[in-house]
């Protein structure tokens, strides 16, 4: 098993996959806290909740860690080198479950990218505007790590996700379709808390920060965490019964 | 001991049509076996049912005795060529293989060595997308010896590489059998693999239609002669006496059911003159497009 996760960060590392989306991030990050800094004036940004607003563009970290694992699992049918993979590790669903541990690896990864990106961002804005510094506490710190938590889950999600449907850009396509439209839809129900994407919302927000919108961090947690395992279970199912030709 | 690879009535369908059918053979170990037929024949099907890639709907595929998905470390004991596009366009050759060597737990240096076996050390480190077909087929190969295999499966290799190409792959496989290798290489052209493989399997329209030797293959191709002599007629009642047929073809020709070295052995005790005389079997490749319905 560790052979085929070492295999599995290798693929990631050998591409420019990775490089790419960090840069998305990293422009997502500067984009998302310079308008909100730039926009709004000193004594706005001096409240602790407001600069915790700031570094919390880093949750935006946990859906390019979605695409990533979308890209992960169903980009090798794409490129076709799955063949490759299935001849060197026959038993299909050890290499999914590969997928899953490496793809939350590089979602920690790209979390950790974003969080420095989005907390470094946010301090020179502040420093900038003079404003006082409420960067460093207890409450940012369960941000970092509820981030670092969703963005590893929703790259499990996206690893189950691009098994379950073997097409990197139908899954791709979908993923944000149901996270742009299909959530907000779900508001109508009075559901939307449980969908996946405000599951992965409420862990990326951290422990000990409760809102109306969101589930608790502790059931949110295991909820996203649900969700990861279902998907990553159907996809190795439906992948260990398909053709690969 | 169990054959390097088997299969066992074995049929696969898709829907309505049916790919393979009821299909049995096993190769010998250390022998090149040619996996010949038209394009759209099997080959591939089988090859990836044995390779463990497609779920056979009855029957078994087997190598060396047990399933592909059965086999511990797998490459360690067959290495696979398929098609020459599969790889990631910007992943550089030698990448490729540290993945695999990675999932395999096989030694980075092993890298090295199957670079060199296939001549490619010098462009392991570019990307890809910039390899010839020729050098991603090399690649396919170094990736296939990886783990020191004594099986090589390859399907239709020679596709689409270039005369130097071929050349090089089938002086690569001659040395990998003469060091006891055994190998499988699926064509749809007989004379790819016909100054190589030691015997055949054709199949045609998903079943198998013959698997020998190829010099039985090539026996079955030397047959009749043609001669032409004035003497035509005398020709001929020379070689009925000798209880070889033949039939008047044209002015002063003969087709006889016999070679040519006989022909001209009986005209000579029977001072018959000939102006010509030549083999006139079918070719090789007329009795596989024979056996195969003339299908490419």
């Amino acid at each position: 098993m560790t052979r085929l996760v070492r295999a599995e960060l290798l693929k990631a590392t050998t591409t420019r996959l990775l490089l790419w989306l960090v840069l998305l991030i990293l422009a997502l990050v500067t984009l998302i806290v310079s308008l909100d800094a730039g926009q709004n004036a000193a004594s706005d940004l001096a409240s602790p909740g407001h600069q915790r607003d700031l570094v919390s563009s880093a949750a935006v970290s946990a859906v390019v860690a979605l695409i990533f694992g979308i890209v992960a699992s169903a980009g090798e049918y794409a490129h076709g080198t799955i063949s490759h993979t299935f001849l060197v590790a026959p038993v299909r669903p050890r290499v999914i479950a590969a997928k899953v541990f490496a793809g939350m690896l590089a979602g920690l990864a790209l979390a950790l990218v974003a969080e420095i990106g989005a907390w470094v961002l946010a301090a020179l804005w502040l420093s900038g505007k003079s404003v006082p510094s409420h960067l460093v506490s207890h409450d940012l710190l369960q941000l970092f790590l509820g981030t670092l938590l969703a963005a590893a889950i929703a790259a499990g999600i996206g690893v189950g996700l691009g098994a379950l449907l073997r097409r990197q850009t139908g899954a791709i396509v979908i993923a944000l379709i149901w996270l742009l439209v299909g959530e907000p839809l779900l508001a109508i129900g009075g559901v939307q808390p449980y969908a996946p994407g405000h599951a992965i919302a409420a862990v990326a927000v951290g422990a000990g920060h409760s809102s109306g919108e969101l589930l608790g961090f502790g059931p949110a947690t295991l909820l996203a965490l649900g969700y990861a395992a279902v998907l990553a279970l159907l996809g190795a199912w439906v992948v260990n019964r398909s053709d690969v030709t | 001991m169990s054959p390097p690879l088997e299969v066992r009535g074995l049929t696969k369908r898709y829907g309505d049509t049916t790919a393979v059918e009821d299909l049995t053979f096993a190769i010998a170990p250390g022998r090149i076996t040619g996996f010949l037929g038209p394009n759209g024949a099997g080959k591939t099907t089988t090859l990836r049912i044995l390779l463990g890639l497609v779920h056979a709907s009855s029957g078994e595929a087997l190598v060396a005795g047990s399933p592909y998905r059965k086999l511990q470390d797998p490459v360690r004991s067959v290495g696979a060529v398929l098609e020459a596009s599969n790889y990631h366009p910007t992943r550089s050759g030698r990448n490729h293989l540290r993945v695999l060597a990675a999932a395999a737990g096989i030694p980075e240096a092993r890298i090295d060595e199957v670079l060199e076996e296939v001549e490619l050390t010098g462009a392991a480190r570019r990307k890809v997308e910039a390899y010839s077909l020729g050098m991603r087929q090399r690649l396919s190969v170094a990736a296939a010896l990886l783990g020191t295999p004594t099986l090589l499966v390859l399907d239709e290799p020679a596709n689409g590489l270039d005369p130097e190409g071929i050349r090089w792959l089938r002086n690569f496989l001659r040395g990998f059998a003469s060091r006891g290798g055994t190998v499988f290489i699926s064509s749809h052209v007989l004379a790819e693999v016909a100054q190589l493989a030691d015997e055949v399997v054709i199949i045609h329209r998903a079943k198998l239609v013959a698997h020998e030797p190829l010099e039985k293959l090539t026996a079955r191709a030397t047959g009749g002669a043609l001669a032409r002599s004035p003497q035509a007629d005398r020709l001929r009642d020379e070689l009925a006496r000798q209880g070889i047929d033949a039939t008047r073809a044209g002015l002063d020709g003969l087709r006889a059911q016999a070679p040519a070295a006989r022909i001209g052995e009986i005209a000579a005790e029977s001072e018959v003159v000939l102006h010509e005389l030549r083999d006139e079997g079918a070719s090789l490749e007329e009795v596989f497009l024979e056996l195969t319905g003339g299908e490419r």
